[in-house]
């Protein structure tokens, strides 16, 4: 037992959990291949997500941040980055509709042909610095108070 | 045997960038901010999985062609029960569950990644066998959580980019997640409890956040060099909270529907078209291709048990006829529940022939993915399960299934055949 903590750098458990995990994930692909000519896309967009996030969209909203809301004034800041936040994963979550890529298929799927998505978040979004705005503006009201 | 020795890296000299410490900046980054963000995936993610898999029985896929060309018998096709018809809204909560939970869930899953992103870079990258294997783990974890997260928020919002089947990429995705979670919880629980306890310990003023202690445990997510704090911790959590909270709430105006369903106004489906024939569709008759010649005066129904019975739609009205509200509950999780006339199935078995335990399957005029659909027994002895001719005492409209479709409780939407032209009952064994 203590062989194989030195060896391995765990304890047997840790061993076991992980070979069970790789056996299910196994299982699974052998369920992908079952349309061979799918499992390259799958595997590509498995990939493609992980490196996209970590390599493309991390880095690069860490960076918009870095440049932009970063040099704020300390105090105005977080006023700025909530509503920021907030608007920014709305549009990733939601970009599909907002900015119409499904409309077609929906239109022939419901029978309604909608517009002003991309109007309603932009609408969303300036409420949401109004909030703010205002949060900021009556903080230091409700400090003194 | 030789041991070949291979330059390892030192341990003590990483490369300048994100391998050295100092390179995040971040106050926020912390154990404890991990640990809080994980304590809500915890309970989070389990659910969203969970009303996955129950999906997936909801589909019945072992019977007919309900698979959709799937192979069902593989290790991890489990098929544990027949779908249930009581409650009538099972579906419609289950899948409305799915999605509203993973809507709300997906912004603190980036916000867990963000706090960790400072492991993917650690050095030595790797440390022992133990340790190479925990980080192909989290590969797996991180791949097949964006690879769900992805796929199910392109699919409700109608935008197939994919080049893959939705169905079988989605679900065994989800086993990959479900296998590398299983790894995942009982490896990091001893971590989060611990950070979540020193968090208390340092709320309680037993200790500031710096004792040696500390230190040696919250590396490397704890910045060495932070810069200056910008944003609280409950700043953050208010702007994933505030994002969270707006993304359920889209969920819940598709699902729940009435006058809520305008919540839903950044999602394809928070508007319905006026009238007491608005409420959404699925799939248009204009979509179908379909001609009207089709379902007008030459429209049969055939039903074939132990016989086979043909039906014009007269006189299918001149059967007795019941009302039941039921709802339409669509994978992409909306809902809604509306007041359906017609035959009962039972009765139309009857008349063919057919008795004790049974499936159905139903064909539509319509050839497309979903033209044909099997409802285990379960739905079948269903007296609530109808072929509807009417829907809040209107003719059915051409967009629902004119001259006839099938509506039964509890079951996904695209199994309640429109169109229908044929019914098959099958007995099955007990």
């Amino acid at each position: 037992m203590s062989r194989l903590r030195a060896r391995y750098g765990a304890g047997p458990a840790h061993l076991l959990v992980l070979i069970a995990s790789f056996a299910i994930a196994g299982a699974a692909v052998v369920g992908w291949i079952q349309r061979p000519r799918d499992l390259e896309g799958v595997l590509i967009w498995f990939a493609a997500a992980v490196a996209l996030h970590d390599f493309v969209l991390l880095p690069l909203y860490s960076l918009l941040d870095r440049i932009t809301v970063a040099r704020l004034p300390v105090r105005s800041a977080a006023y700025v980055r909530v509503p920021a936040i907030i608007s920014g994963l709305l549009m990733l979550v939601l970009f599909p509709t907002i900015l119409g890529f499904g409309a077609h298929r929906e239109q022939a799927a419901s029978g309604i042909a909608e517009h002003g998505y991309l109007l309603r978040w932009l609408l969303l979004t300036a409420a949401l610095f109004l909030v703010s705005a205002l949060a900021y503006a009556l903080g230091p009201i409700r400090r003194s108070a | 045997m030789s041991r070949v020795r291979l330059p390892l890296p030192d341990p003590e000299k990483p490369p300048p960038g994100p391998f050295r410490p100092e390179f995040w900046r971040s106050p926020l980054r912390s154990p404890q901010l991990t640990a809080m963000l994980g304590l809500v995936l915890l309970i989070g993610l389990p659910a969203v999985a969970l009303t996955g898999l129950l999906s997936n029985d909801a589909y019945q896929p072992g019977l007919g062609g309900n698979a959709l060309g799937r192979d069902v018998h593989g290790p991890l096709d489990l098929y544990l029960f027949g779908w249930p018809s009581d409650p009538s809204w099972l579906y419609a909560f289950t899948q409305g569950a799915h999605v509203i939970i993973g809507l709300a869930v997906f912004p603190v899953v980036l916000t867990k990644l963000w706090s960790v992103i400072p492991r993917l870079f650690e050095w030595p990258p790797v440390r022992s066998p133990a340790h190479a294997l925990e980080r192909l783990s989290l590969a797996l974890l991180v791949g097949s959580a964006l690879f769900e997260f992805v796929t199910g928020i392109l699919n409700i919002q109608y935008w197939y980019a994919f080049p893959f089947d939705f169905t079988q990429a989605h679900y065994y995705g989800a086993w990959v997640f479900i296998g590398a979670l299983l790894a995942h919880i009982p490896l990091k629980l001893p971590t989060m409890r611990r950070s979540l306890a020193l968090r208390k310990a340092v709320l309680d003023g037993a200790g500031p956040l710096a004792s040696p202690a500390v230190d040696a445990h919250a590396r490397p997510l704890t910045s060495p060099n932070p810069g200056p704090a910008t944003l609280t911790r409950r700043g953050l959590l208010t702007a994933v909270g505030g994002a969270s909270l707006i993304l359920m709430l889209q969920g819940v105006g598709q699902s729940v529907g009435g006058p809520l369903r305008s919540l839903a106004f950044l999602l394809p489906r928070g508007r319905t078209r006026p009238g007491p024939l608005g409420f959404p569709v699925n799939k248009t008759w204009i979509g179908t291709g379909l001609q009207r010649g089709a379902v007008g005066a030459k429209w049969r129904l055939t039903v074939r048990a132990e016989r086979t019975v043909v039906f014009t739609r007269e006189q299918l009205l001149a059967l007795p006829q019941h009302t039941y509200d039921l709802p339409i509950a669509c994978v992409e999780g909306w809902s809604t529940t509306q007041s359906w006339t017609g035959v009962r199935v039972q009765d139309l078995a009857a008349l063919a022939g057919a008795s004790g335990r049974m499936m159905l399957t139903t064909t539509s005029l319509e050839q497309g993915t979903y033209g044909s659909a099997t409802l285990g027994h379960e739905q079948v002895s269903d007296p609530e399960t109808l072929l509807a001719l009417r829907v809040n005492g209107l003719d059915l409209p051409l967009d629902h299934g004119y001259p006839a479709r099938i509506i039964s409780p509890a079951i996904p939407g695209v199994h309640c055949t429109k169109w229908v032209s044929e019914m098959q009952f099958q007995t099955v064994e007990a």
